[in-house]
């Protein structure tokens, strides 16, 4: 088998790429994608443990969690999208940095 | 081309963090399983997953799946809510 | 198969939007909260009976492996559901009143029920996963709600920062429980307390805890992580800031100190420490930018995420004494804060405006509601016979006697520091106004409205002046965190 490390750094890098593009990116629909990014990454990492536990076996506990998480993800989506629909009809952009009327 | 500058420290920031992990994991193997009570309950891989899988679901975890039919209702609930027609919205164009 | 509270509540989200759309049908929207009401008080009888039942330090369980998905109810538990369900049934009386103008009513009470059954469902669980489930739905109703009212900008922006930082602190902690579970195999509370008793100082342990603390530290404000919530309490409409800083948060703290003393108990000492510099900062933070503030939801927020920097030194300090603290100031601050943003609202509701010095000299011609503010204030601030001065004394006790007198002294410190902008509040409502024909027409509160804040605030008085059974029932509470492992 491929050793544990190289999927961990995987799994690593993939949230960071999530995070990266949370924290920097402008289109608040990136800012979704980016979240979902971060959460699949630790979806990825529940299957990687799940098969790493014996040669030949899979772990069905840790794929149930993934198939609940990734239902999860989806409605957190779709509220956040629906808000989005909102925020551009108020601020005719979809430039999350123009959302500063809040400050102080 | 202007630079976008959050945009730039954030990448770089990303880098060092990525590059950081990399170490970190490459000194420190992971303890896998190391502290694990049970291995009763794994499948094989040579028969069909998806049946076995899912009769575990249903037999263990039916909880979580209900729990998470709610939450499917509460996104639609909310979805509704925040799409809801007042009587003085402006028609939009488009 | 659920919990009886949680399955009444559940029902109760169903059948809601139907009772909502028949009521709609007759044109009489506001009986909706009626029926909300009924149903939390419904939920709350069945949570009577579990009480019983766990009274004596028994557990309620319903696993039959340690891979299954289950509940685990223990006087924490229900000591943090019948906050839920309590407070949850004051604000559902008060909105009858308050949303009566809004479109949509049933929806927002089926969001308010749905809240309450997630957090209700995080206090019930058995497994981190299951308390992951119920942690969405709480914060998929919560999103919702504080983007209500949606035909302003205020609401929906800070509803989008709100979302976006609290879905992203979810995903951490999903990252923080896949390494708990590689290290493990499983992430039940009690087989977590055994497998990793004695697991000592691992670095995976301490990566699986920073992401863990990152995670739920976003909703229950933390430091460097509450940005998210000054705009989210004050652009919400007035019932829902009340949940969110009374109840909401709180959840935060709890998830945090059922996690920390199952999973993480090996290596106590060094997180403790942590704990501890990240409260003392959270409370000083909270408190400075709270002087600076001019409206009157934004400051109520920014002093409760000073309140949770109180929280967090129970958690810190570790013994039993602390959490007996933490767990009493999180009863008394859902008592104190749900008071304080109740009153707000109505000022709100008759005033129209948030700023202070618009409200200035509110206090003559609503007295009543004047009264109830101030108590509610002079308990955030402390002062002894009221219920703030037990917990925060619990507090700083425990500090001193697990040698963190430090952190005892930044309580007391910070507290005199609140006093200075809780009474700014009471002098700008009692300070003679120069009379405008806004003020001329101001009448009392209505009765509605003044049920639940009169309720609140007899027990804070109550609760200060005797606070006996409660403080035994929060060190029973405290102890069976402990014996999590057996």
């Amino acid at each position: 088998m491929i050793p544990l490390s190289y999927y961990l750094v995987f799994t690593f890098t993939l949230f960071i790429i999530g995070f990266y593009c949370l924290a920097t990116k402008r289109n608040m629909i990136r800012l979704i994608l980016g979240i979902e990014l971060m959460v699949n990454a630790a979806n990825f990492s529940f299957i990687v443990f799940s098969s790493y536990w014996r040669e030949g076996f899979v772990d069905p506990l840790a794929h149930s969690f993934v198939i609940v998480s990734t239902a999860l993800v989806g409605s957190v989506t779709a509220v956040a999208l629906t808000i989005v629909v909102y925020a551009y009809r108020h601020y005719g952009t979809l430039d999350v940095r123009e959302l500063k009327r809040l400050r102080g | 081309m202007t630079i976008d500058r959050i945009g730039a420290a954030g990448l770089v920031a990303s880098l060092c963090l990525i590059a950081v992990l990399g170490v970190f994991i490459a000194q420190n193997s992971f303890p896998a399983f190391l502290y694990a009570p049970s291995d009763k309950r794994l499948t094989s891989v040579t028969q069909p997953v998806g049946e076995a899988e899912s009769n575990f679901m249903w037999t263990y975890r039916n909880t979580d799946l209900i729990a998470q039919a709610f939450v499917l209702f509460a996104a639609a609930a909310g979805c509704l809510a925040i799409l809801r027609i007042e009587e003085n919205q402006k028609s939009e164009a488009g | 198969m659920f919990p009886l509270p949680l399955e009444t509540l559940f029902l109760f989200v169903v059948t809601t939007p139907f009772v909502g759309w028949l009521l709609t049908k007759k044109n009489r929207q506001n009986l909706c909260g009626a029926y909300t009401t009924f149903g939390l008080i419904i939920s709350g009888i069945a949570l009577y009976n579990l009480f019983s039942q766990v009274l004596d330090g028994n557990v309620v369980s319903d696993q039959q492996t340690s891979f299954a998905a289950g509940f685990r109810i223990d006087m924490l538990s229900v000591f943090m559901a019948t906050i839920f369900i309590g407070l949850g049934l004051l604000v559902a009386v008060y909105s009858i009143k308050y949303m009566e103008n809004d479109t949509g009513t049933m929806l927002y009470y089926t969001l308010l029920i749905a809240m309450i059954s997630g957090m209700v469902g995080v206090a019930f669980a058995g497994d981190l996963f299951t308390l992951y489930v119920f942690w969405e739905l709480m914060s998929i109703s919560s999103y919702v709600l504080v983007a209500f009212r949606k035909a302003e900008w205020e609401p929906i922006e800070a509803g989008m920062k709100y979302l976006i930082m609290s879905a992203a602190g979810s995903a951490t902690l999903f990252l923080g429980m896949s390494l708990l579970y590689g290290i493990t195999g499983t992430l039940n509370f009690q087989s977590l307390a055994s497998a990793l008793a004695t697991a000592g100082q691992n670095p995976w342990l301490s990566m699986s805890f920073l992401l863990i603390l990152v995670g739920f530290g976003v909703k229950a404000s933390i430091v460097p992580l509450h940005t998210w919530l000054p705009d989210a309490h004050s652009a919400a409409p007035t019932p829902i800031s009340a949940m969110l800083s009374g109840v909401v948060i709180e959840t935060g703290v709890y998830a945090l100190a059922r996690t920390f003393f199952s999973a993480f108990v090996s290596f106590q000492v060094q997180w403790s420490l942590v704990l501890a510099v990240l409260s003392i900062v959270t409370m000083t933070l909270g408190n400075i930018t709270a002087l600076l503030q001019k409206d009157i939801k934004r400051l109520l927020a920014y002093s409760s995420i000073a309140q949770v920097g109180y929280m967090l030194v129970g958690l810190a300090v570790g013994t039993q004494l602390g959490l007996t603290g933490t767990t009493l100031h999180i009863l008394n601050h859902a008592l104190m804060k749900g008071t304080a943003f109740l009153c707000a609202g109505a000022i709100i509701y008759r005033t129209g405006t948030r700023q202070l010095e618009d409200i200035t000299g509110v206090g003559r011609k609503m007295p009543l509601t004047a009264i109830f503010f101030a108590i509610s204030l002079f308990a955030l601030t402390g002062m002894p016979p009221l219920n703030g001065f037990v917990s925060e004394l619990t507090l700083f006790t425990s500090a001193v006697q697990a040698s963190m007198a430090w952190l005892g002294l930044a309580i007391i410190l910070n507290s005199i520091l609140s006093a200075a902008y809780y009474l700014q509040i009471i002098r700008v409502l009692v300070k003679p106004a120069a009379s405008s024909e806004k003020l001329e027409k101001l009448k009392e509160t209505s009765f509605v409205m003044l049920i639940p804040i009169c309720i609140m605030a007899i027990l804070i008085i109550l609760l200060g002046v005797y606070p006996d059974p409660v403080l035994d029932l929060a060190r029973k509470a405290a102890q069976s965190l402990f014996t999590i492992g057996g």
